[in-house]
């Protein structure tokens, strides 16, 4: 189900209108630095009245059944304003796996806490080297003997990991790489914070020894659900780093508007207006193609994939060249901890390698289009 | 698509089918077969382009006779009084047939002189030229940029003084794409020298056949000639081709210069198709044994996600237009893009090639690259500099402030 432009724009203006009241940047300075990583309160405000968390989750799990485009909305709306939020790992990681693996009991087990904001959750996935190649993979997963499964081994920049209730994690059984479900208080879970980049961003080290666990989808189906969780999750973040970009072009703009040197506005000198113009240029790039592959995963388009591995690189590009050049255009302050580029520019980079960065998503693309 | 639609674009092809044939897949890559040419400007012997160009008005006549001429010309003018949304259906529906290159007639004339005729020529005058511009008699230019006058477009100089119920042009235009080719041109004149440089400038409407007109080949760095110097020297025009109001001519040069940036940029075929398709960039990797370099195939997805992103924002532009609404700044920003992807695609190619492109071994889609590298520097140029292209974006978009214009700098214009 699509929403129209004109329910598109509502969207738009009730989360805007939501972060602004909810996520101002002092609250987001104040999340960076306390645990968990977000306001309880506002997580839970954003599911009773938006009902963020079950927009995206189909009607028979408890959800409003909006897609990716809606979806794509309000992550477009969460980057602008930094929300630090169990969205993104909840919503986008760890829900859009369960639909990915299609067994319907798990998804019925987990998708309903999810949609109505009581249980957060997260995908575990990358290993020491942060890749998400499924060959990479060592954690393991054996029988039990008594029907029941063991996890044991190691994830890293695991988001949200010290307070997800729910962890997705791919581990290797004999029939390949394979999803299940772990509670994160089950015995065996020791989950260590990881120092971040981008504060706003909470991440961890889990260890796993010899923890209780349930197959999610089939055996040896992990990769297969992996390559269209990456897709639809690059997607999502291509829409949080387009509202990210969009933000810093902004910013930048105001600022050359208003700040006066050699007594003109910065903005009136050709050096500052074409640094604008070329942002302007890649935030048009960035939104034109995080807001086309959500568009085509929502028709099940079989382009979807090469859409999604051209929104992943040109978002993150656009949003790492709007947040260095939104420092450039504010000189010294822009440069100071008080100035709340630096937040965008963590962002910027640690969104741009969270799933392997240039050189990987470079390859992915090309993979797609069969070079 | 609603019904309306779907029986146009089933009219169209019907139309296609009765007098086209199918253009082969592009996607489909045969190295080493079929025409390996990668000319943007035509490079033909003079014989060959005047072949070319009835070629192009005869295709254009075709089109017109079944309706398709001008699609969303008012039907007073022959036009068939449909909306911008019929004309890009119609285009992509075209697009899957082989059909002349109407590019002559089309991105200036069709494109960019039609529209302003249509806004502001008095009404005999559109009778006179609109119908005979769509039915492809009228090859049309733009007489606009001058030695002293390109991206500063209000500093013409070209002079126009009134003589009872005529106008008498003295001055020199240049780098006049197609002026060899037409049989109209717009030129914009200096009326009165006294007044600030935008006010004083008056818009006229050129038979190119005048006495005093004369159209001198420009050499271009291609090798080819596609663009002029013209030299109008007492050249004696009717009151009635004038153009808007008198010093009014510059809201008719907008006119223009809005169509320009809309037209520039929108065209996808010929070599532009091969120079950003996947397909073609592959086939070429491979068959010069560069498939496996790292660093190119980096350069290749970056190539790849510019010219995917510039797609969709056309695409998405396309559909805001669809939709009833006004599209925002994707245009000018696909313009721009467009000069910059294949100016990139052509540089990612030369150095798959290695010294294939500096001297021509014979082997196919080589050395015919080098038509299409010579060619970028033109793309980030013509229709406002890439320079220009960035202020307007930064002006008009983000609202910032225009630069300050010297006193100097006035005094030297006026
Ligand atoms: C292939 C081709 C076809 C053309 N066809 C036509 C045609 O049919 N009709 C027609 O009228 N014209 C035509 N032109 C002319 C074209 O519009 C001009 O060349 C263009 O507008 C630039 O003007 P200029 O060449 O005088 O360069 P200049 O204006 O002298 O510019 C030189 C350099 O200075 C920069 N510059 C100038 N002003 C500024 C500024 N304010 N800020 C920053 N940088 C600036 C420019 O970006 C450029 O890099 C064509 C040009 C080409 C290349």
């Amino acid at each position: 189900m699509t929403a129209e432009v004109s329910e598109l724009r509502e969207l738009r203006a009730s989360v805007r209108e939501f972060l602004e009241a909810k996520s101002p940047e002092e609250a987001v300075r104040k999340l960076m630095e306390s645990e968990p990583r977000f306001d309880l309160d506002v997580w839970a405000q954003a599911a009773d009245q938006l009902r963020l968390p079950g927009l995206a989750i189909p009607e028979e799990y408890g959800g409003d059944g909006f897609g990716p485009v809606e979806l794509g909305v309000v992550m477009e709306e969460m980057g602008r304003a930094l929300l630090c939020s169990p969205f993104f790992a909840t919503v986008v990681l760890a829900a859009q796996a369960l639909l990915a693996s299609g067994d319907s009991d798990a998804c019925a087990r987990h998708l309903p806490g999810i949609a109505s904001g009581r249980t957060t959750a997260t995908l575990a996935v990358a290993e020491d080297s942060g890749s998400w190649d499924p060959a990479l993979i060592s954690a393991r997963a054996v029988p039990d003997g008594d029907g029941g499964w063991r996890l044991n081994g190691r994830k890293c920049f695991v988001i949200d990991g010290t307070t997800a209730d729910l962890i997705l994690v791919v581990a290797r059984t004999v029939a390949g790489p394979s999803f299940f479900a772990v509670d994160r208080t089950a015995p065996g879970v020791t989950a260590v914070a990881m120092e971040t980049l981008d504060a706003t961003r909470a991440m961890a080290r889990l260890t796993f020894d010899s923890v209780a666990a349930t197959p999610v989808g089939a055996e040896g189906s992990g990769g297969r659900i992996m390559a269209r969780v990456l897709d639809m999750a690059s997607v999502g973040l291509a829409a949080e780093q387009a509202g990210g970009a969009r933000r810093c072009l902004e910013m930048s703009a105001e600022y050359a508007r208003t700040r006066h040197q050699f007594g003109r506005p910065i903005g009136s000198f050709q050096a500052v207006k074409h640094k604008c113009a070329d942002m302007l240029v890649q935030v048009e790039l960035a939104e034109a193609s995080a807001r086309e592959a959500a568009r085509l995963a929502d028709e099940g388009a079989a382009d979807f994939p090469v859409a999604a591995a051209v929104a992943h690189a040109c978002c993150s590009r656009a949003y790492m060249f709007a947040a260095m050049e939104n420092i450039q255009v504010h000189g010294g302050i822009g440069f100071t901890w008080e100035h709340p580029a630096h937040l965008y520019f963590r962002r910027a980079k640690s969104s741009q390698l969270l799933f392997g960065g240039p050189a990987v998503y470079h390859e992915r693309l090309l993979d797609r289009l069969g070079i | 698509m609603d019904q309306e639609m779907q029986d146009f674009a089933a009219e169209a092809r019907r139309f296609l089918d009765a007098h086209a044939t199918k253009a082969p897949d592009r996607a489909a890559v045969t190295w080493g077969v079929g025409d390996d040419s990668m000319a943007y400007f035509s490079s033909l012997p003079p014989e060959e382009e005047a072949e070319e160009v009835r070629r192009a008005r005869a295709w254009q006549r075709t089109r017109h006779e079944n309706g398709f001429g001008w699609i969303t010309g008012p039907p007073e003018y022959g036009g068939r009084g449909l909306t911008p949304v019929h004309d890009l259906l119609y285009d992509a529906v075209e697009s899957e047939y082989a059909v002349p290159d109407t590019g002559v007639l089309g991105v200036v004339g069709l494109g960019m002189i039609g529209p302003t005729i249509l806004a502001h020529a008095q009404p005999h005058i559109k009778e006179c030229w609109l119908p005979a511009m769509y039915r492809g008699d009228a090859i049309a230019c733009q007489l606009f940029s001058e030695p002293g006058a390109g991206s500063d477009l209000a500093s013409v100089a070209t002079r126009a003084v009134r003589e009872g119920a005529e106008w008498v042009l003295d001055g020199q235009k240049v780098w006049t794409s197609v002026a060899q080719h037409s049989e109209i041109g717009i030129a914009l004149t200096r009326t009165d020298p006294d007044a600030p440089k935008h006010r004083g400038i008056t818009a006229f409407l050129v038979p190119m056949d005048a006495p005093g007109v004369e159209v001198r080949p420009l050499r271009q760095m291609t090798g080819g000639a596609d663009f002029n110097e013209v030299f109008l020297t007492d050249v004696r025009i009717p009151d009635d081709h004038r153009l808007g109001e008198v010093d009014g001519g510059w809201t008719v040069a907008l006119t223009t210069l809005m169509n320009e940036r809309n037209t520039v940029g929108s065209e996808g075929a010929g070599p532009v198709a091969a120079a950003l398709s996947p397909e073609h960039l592959s086939a070429l990797m491979r068959a010069t044994w560069t498939w496996d370099d790292r660093a190119l195939r980096g350069r290749l997805a970056e190539l790849l996600v510019d010219a995917m992103a510039t797609g969709y924002l056309n695409d998405r532009a396309q559909r805001t237009l669809r939709a009833g609404i006004a599209p925002g700044p994707e245009r000018s920003v696909s313009k721009l893009m467009y000069g910059q992807n294949l100016t990139r695609a052509a540089h990612f190619v030369s150095d798959c090639l290695g010294p294939r492109i500096i001297a021509d071994t014979g082997q196919w889609g080589t050395y015919a690259w080098s038509e299409l590298l010579l060619a970028t520097p033109a793309l980030r140029i013509l229709g406002g500099t890439e320079e220009i292209m960035k202020n307007i974006l930064a002006e008009r978009v983000l609202g910032l402030p225009k630069e300050p214009v010297t006193t100097a700098a006035k005094e030297v214009r006026s």
